[in-house]
C-alpha cells in the first residue's frame, strides 16, 4: 500500500508539471497580449511595455516557466509598488489582472467549489443509487418506469435550464427558498445549506441518471453472480442478500465513478456556478482565460487536475477496500 | 450586511400555505401593498441596500479604475476635485465642485487650472484631506503597478508622457503644484477647457501617502465618501460598505448617502438579477442593479404588469453604435460608394435587432442626442425609416457600380454588445434592397476588438460603438476624428484614419472654450461638418431600462451615467 501511494505521488507531479507546460504553450501560441489587456486598450505602447516588464513578460518563454517553478519551490517577490509582496512557496505568481496572489484568490474560492460538488455528490449518490436499485429490485414494474423517466429527462436538460426553471419555481413563484447566495459554512452552517440546496440539486439532477443506469445495471448482475444464488438457496431473506451481500459487490463501479466526477467537477462546475451566482474555480478560471490572466489559468489548472489526479487515487483504494479481489500494487 | 435569513421551519410554514401562494403567484410577482404607494412619502435614512451586479468591482483602487463621472459604487467611497450633478436627466450632465470649492479656475487660456479645497474635509479615520495628497492620488495613477486608469491625464499634464509613478521617481509630477494644503494648480501642455470633466475620475481622489500600501490598497483605500469598505472578498465579487462616520453632508451636497450599509453582490447571472429584482422577497426588495439592463423578452413581460412597470428606470447614456469605414480600403476610399451605403441602411431593422424601439433611438448624428454633448440635428444622407434603395442605386452607377457591389462587414460574435451578430445582419439586409450583397466576416471578443483599433488589421467595413468620458463633444470626436490620434502602434480609434488639418485645427479651438454651452454648439457644427463626409454611419443611441427593488426610492437616473445613481437612493 506505501509503495502504492509512494508511486501515485511521484506519478501525480509528473502530470502536474506537463500540465503547467502545455498551458504555459498554449498560452504563448494563442494571440493576445495580456500587458496590453491588464493596461487598458487606451494605454500608449510606453505604458503596455511598462507594464510588460512589470508582469515579467518581457523575458524569454523558458525563462518565465522558470520563475514560475522556482516560485512553486522557494517563493518569489514581487512589486507592490510600496514595497515588496512576499509570496510564499508554494507560490503560483500574481494575477496579470487583479494584481492578487493566484494562492489566496483559490484558497478563498476552494470551499465554494468544495461545498458545491461534495452536496451535489450526496444528492446525486442519493437520488441515482437510490433510483438505480430501487429500479433493480422492481424491474418491470411502473415505478421503475417512472423513475427511469425522471431520471433521464433531468439528464438530458442542460443545467441553466433546468436550475432557472427551479429558480423561478421555488425562489420567485412559490418563494419557498432564498435566492441562491454563498455563505461559508463556517460563517452560518444554515444558511449555508439552504443557499446551496438549489445548485446541489441542478448539478445532481445531470448526474444522476448515470448512477441510477450503472447502479441498476451492476445490481442486476451482481444478483445473478453465483454466490448470491447460494445464498438465496440457502434460504437468506431477500431484504438481507441485497443489503448485506449484493450492494456492496454492486456499489463497486459506483465509488470508482463518483470519485472521478468529484475531482472533475472543481474545475467544470462553471455553469452551474455562473447561473447561481457562487464564486467558485470554474468561474475563476473561464473568466480568467478570457482576460489572459496566465498565473491564475496556470494555478487553477494545476489545482483542478490535481483534484482530478487524486480522486482517481482515491478511486483505485476504495476499489480495493470495496473488492478484496483487487490489489493495490 | 444582512443576508436572507431562511430556516426550515419557514418552510414548513411555506409549504402549508401552498395552494394559496401558487394561486397568487399564477398572476407573476406580487406587488406589495403599501410597497408602491410608500415610494412617494420622504426618503429616510438608514437599512440596507443591496445592489445585484454582473460585473465585478475587481479593480478598487482610485488609481486604477477607469470611470465616467467617479463611477457609481467607487463614488461612495472616494470624492474628487469635481464631480457629476446628482439630478435627473439633462441637469445631471452639469459638472459641479465636490472636494473643490468650484469646478476650477483656469487661466493662461486654460492651460493653467487652479483649484481650492473646501474647509473641514476628513478621511474616514478623521485626518485631513490635503491637497498634496490629491497630488499624491494621480501620481500614483502613473505607476505600471497600477495601470488601467485613462490616458488624459498623460498626454494632458506637462512633462507627464514618460513619468512612471511616484515608486519610480520620489520627485513628483513637477506639473501639479500645492502651494498650500488647500490649494493645487496643474500645468497643461495644451488648453483643455474640460479639465472640470476629467477632474470628477476617481484619479483626483486624496490619497495619503503615509497609508498607501501599493497594489493593496484596493483591500482597504481610505475613504473620502459617506462610506467606508469593510469587506472586499474575491476580487470585488462581494463588497460591503458601512457608514464612513467622520463623512458630513456639511461639505457634501451631492450625495445623500441615506442607506447604513450598501451591499455590492457581483458575479450573478443576468437573468437572476432580474428575477430576484422582479421578485423583491427578502432584502432583494431593497435591491438595486448598476449593470444588468433588462432585455426586449423581459420587458415584453414587465409591460403588462403595472407595478412591474412602475419599477423601471430609463436611462440615457451618451453612446452611438455606428458603422466604421476605413478609408484605405477599397470602394470605401469612394465617397459615393459609402454615401450609397448610408442611404441604404434600414434603420428600422438596426433599431429591431438591438431591442427594438424601447432599448434604441436611431440615430443620424455621431453625437449623441443630448445638448450636453453638442447634439446638432443632421441627417445628410436621408435615410428615411427603412432606407433610400433608389438613391443608393443611383449613386453606386456614379461610383462605376452598376451592377451592385459585393462588400464584407466584419462584426463580433459577442451578441447583446451592439455589434453582434443580429446587428450585422440587420446591416445586411437592409444593403440587399440596393444591391449591395454582404458578406458577413465574425471575429470572437477580444479578437475582434484588437483588429478593428490595429492600423494594419483593421477592416473596410465593421460595427463599431463609442461612449463618453464625460458628457462634451470633445472625448466624443477628438479620438475618432482627430489626425494626430491615430495611433500606428498600438490601439487606434480614428477609424477612418482622418487627418484633415482644418479638423483638427477646430478641435484645439473648440478646447480653448471653457463655456460648456458654447463649445457644445462648436462640437455640434464639427460633428455635421464630418458627418457629411459619410466616415461612419451613425445607427442608433442605446437606451438602458433596469428594474429596482419595490422598496427602493429617491431613484435618481441622469444623461451623465444613464443608471440609477447609488449615492441618492433610499431604502427607508
Amino acid at each position: 500500500m506505501t509503495r502504492f501511494l509512494l508511486r501515485k505521488a511521484v506519478g501525480m507531479l509528473g502530470v502536474l508539471l506537463v500540465l503547467s507546460l502545455v498551458v504555459y504553450a498554449v498560452f504563448y501560441i494563442a494571440p493576445g497580449d495580456p500587458a496590453q489587456l491588464a493596461c487598458g486598450e487606451k494605454c500608449s505602447p510606453a505604458q503596455v511595455a511598462q507594464v510588460r516588464e512589470r508582469l515579467g513578460l518581457d523575458a524569454p518563454v523558458y525563462l518565465q516557466y522558470a520563475h514560475f517553478l522556482q516560485g512553486l519551490v522557494a517563493g518569489r517577490d514581487f512589486s507592490a509598488g510600496t514595497g515588496l509582496l512576499h509570496c510564499q512557496a508554494p507560490c503560483l505568481g500574481i494575477s496579470y489582472r487583479s494584481g492578487e496572489q493566484v494562492t489566496d484568490m483559490i484558497a478563498a474560492r476552494l470551499p465554494v467549489t468544495a461545498s458545491l460538488a461534495l452536496g451535489a455528490m450526496v444528492v446525486w449518490l442519493i437520488l441515482g443509487v437510490g433510483t438505480g436499485l430501487l429500479s433493480a429490485l422492481r424491474r418491470g414494474r411502473l415505478s421503475e418506469r417512472l423513475l427511469t423517466a425522471l431520471t433521464l429527462a433531468g439528464n438530458s436538460v442542460p443545467v441553466f435550464v433546468i436550475g432557472l426553471v427551479l429558480l423561478i419555481v421555488f425562489c420567485a413563484q412559490l418563494q419557498w427558498l432564498p435566492f441562491p447566495t454563498y455563505v461559508p459554512l463556517t460563517e452560518d452552517p444554515q444558511q449555508w445549506f439552504w443557499g446551496l440546496l438549489l445548485p446541489w440539486i441542478s448539478l445532481a439532477l445531470i448526474e444522476s441518471a448515470k448512477y441510477a443506469r450503472l447502479t441498476r445495471s451492476s445490481m442486476l448482475e451482481t444478483l445473478a453472480d453465483d454466490h448470491i444464488r447460494t445464498f438465496r438457496a440457502y434460504g437468506v431473506s431477500e431484504r438481507h442478500l441485497v443489503t448485506r451481500h449484493a450492494l456492496r459487490g454492486a456499489l463497486t463501479p459506483v465509488i470508482a465513478l463518483t470519485a472521478m466526477d468529484l475531482g472533475a467537477l472543481f474545475g467544470s462546475a462553471v455553469l452551474t456556478e455562473s447561473l447561481f451566482g457562487l464564486p467558485g474555480l470554474g468561474k475563476l478560471l473561464v473568466s480568467s482565460v478570457s482576460l489572459i490572466d496566465l498565473p491564475t489559468v496556470v494555478g487553477l489548472t494545476l489545482v483542478t487536475g490535481f483534484f482530478v489526479v487524486l480522486a482517481n487515487v482515491i478511486a483505485d483504494v476504495l476499489y480495493a477496500v470495496s473488492d478484496r479481489r483487487v490489489v493495490l500494487t | 450586511m444582512s443576508r436572507s435569513t431562511f430556516t426550515p421551519r419557514r418552510l414548513a410554514a411555506a409549504t402549508v400555505t401552498v395552494a394559496l401562494v401558487v394561486g397568487v403567484a399564477a398572476c407573476g410577482p406580487k406587488a406589495d401593498g403599501g410597497g408602491s404607494g410608500s415610494k412617494d412619502a420622504a426618503p429616510q435614512q438608514g437599512g440596507t441596500l443591496t445592489v445585484l451586479n454582473q460585473n465585478p468591482q475587481d479593480q478598487f483602487d482610485p488609481a486604477r479604475l477607469y470611470t465616467s463621472g467617479g463611477g457609481n459604487v467607487p463614488s461612495l467611497v472616494f470624492r474628487t476635485l469635481t464631480t457629476r450633478n446628482r439630478v435627473d436627466g439633462a441637469a445631471g450632465t452639469k459638472v459641479v465642485p465636490d472636494l473643490a470649492t468650484d469646478t476650477g479656475t483656469p487661466s493662461e487660456g486654460a492651460t493653467v487650472w487652479t483649484y481650492h479645497l473646501k474647509d473641514g474635509l476628513k478621511y474616514e479615520d478623521g485626518s485631513p484631506i490635503t491637497t498634496a495628497d490629491v497630488k499624491y492620488g494621480i501620481e500614483r495613477s502613473f505607476a505600471p503597478e497600477l495601470s488601467g486608469g485613462a490616458p488624459f491625464l498623460r498626454d494632458w499634464l506637462v512633462g507627464a508622457a514618460d513619468y512612471q509613478g511616484p515608486y519610480k521617481d520620489d520627485r513628483g509630477l513637477a506639473a501639479i503644484e500645492t502651494p498650500d494644503e488647500k490649494t493645487i494648480v496643474f500645468h497643461l501642455n495644451k488648453p483643455e477647457g474640460d479639465f472640470p470633466y476629467l477632474a470628477t475620475q476617481t484619479q483626483f481622489a486624496p490619497v495619503p501617502k503615509a497609508k498607501d500600501t501599493g497594489t493593496k490598497y484596493q483591500d482597504h483605500p481610505v475613504s473620502s465618501g459617506p462610506y467606508q469598505v469593510v469587506k472586499n472578498e474575491n476580487d470585488g465579487a462581494h463588497l460591503v460598505l458601512k457608514r464612513n462616520p467622520n463623512w458630513s453632508s456639511a461639505t457634501d451636497d451631492q450625495r445623500k448617502a441615506y442607506p447604513d450599509t450598501i451591499d455590492v453582490q457581483s458575479g450573478l447571472d443576468p437573468a437572476v438579477i432580474n428575477q430576484r429584482l422582479s421578485a423583491s422577497t427578502g432584502p432583494d426588495a431593497a435591491a438595486v442593479t448598476t449593470d444588468t439592463n433588462l432585455g426586449p423578452s423581459e420587458l415584453a413581460q414587465v409591460k403588462d404588469d403595472k407595478a412591474l412597470a412602475s419599477r423601471v428606470g430609463t436611462g440615457h447614456f451618451g453612446y452611438v453604435n455606428y458603422l466604421a469605414f476605413n478609408t484605405k480600403v477599397k470602394p470605401f476610399d469612394d465617397p459615393k460608394v459609402r454615401q450609397a451605403i448610408a442611404y441604404a441602411i434600414n434603420r428600422t431593422s438596426v433599431v429591431n435587432a438591438a431591442g427594438g424601439s424601447s432599448l434604441a433611438e436611431a440615430a443620424t448624428t455621431y453625437l449623441p442626442n443630448q445638448e450636453a454633448f453638442g447634439y446638432t440635428p443632421y441627417d445628410p444622407f436621408p435615410a428615411g425609416a427603412t432606407g433610400n434603395p433608389e438613391k443608393a442605386k443611383e449613386l453606386l452607377k456614379e461610383a462605376g457600380y452598376p451592377d451592385g457591389l459585393t462588400i464584407t462587414l466584419t462584426h463580433s460574435s459577442e451578441t447583446g454588445k451592439g455589434y453582434g451578430p443580429n446587428l450585422a445582419t440587420a446591416v445586411q439586409d437592409g444593403l440587399k434592397a440596393a444591391g449591395i450583397t454582404v458578406q458577413l466576416d465574425v471575429l470572437d471578443g477580444t479578437k475582434y476588438s484588437k483588429t478593428i483599433h490595429t492600423v494594419g488589421t483593421e477592416p473596410g467595413l465593421f460595427l463599431a460603438g463609442w461612449g463618453a468620458d464625460w458628457p462634451s463633444g470633445g472625448p466624443f470626436l477628438a479620438p475618432i476624428f482627430d489626425g494626430r490620434q491615430i495611433v500606428t502602434d498600438g490601439y487606434n480609434f480614428n477609424s477612418a484614419q482622418l487627418n484633415d488639418p482644418s479638423v483638427n485645427d477646430e478641435i484645439d479651438q473648440i478646447n480653448k472654450i471653457t463655456d460648456h454651452a458654447e463649445a457644445a454648439k462648436r462640437w455640434g457644427a464639427l460633428d455635421k461638418r464630418i458627418g457629411e463626409q459619410a466616415l461612419t454611419i451613425p445607427l442608433f443611441h442605446p437606451v438602458y431600462k433596469r428594474l429596482s427593488g419595490k422598496d427602493v426610492r429617491n431613484i435618481v437616473i441622469s444623461d451623465w451615467t444613464g443608471v440609477l445613481d447609488i449615492s441618492q437612493v433610499a431604502v427607508k
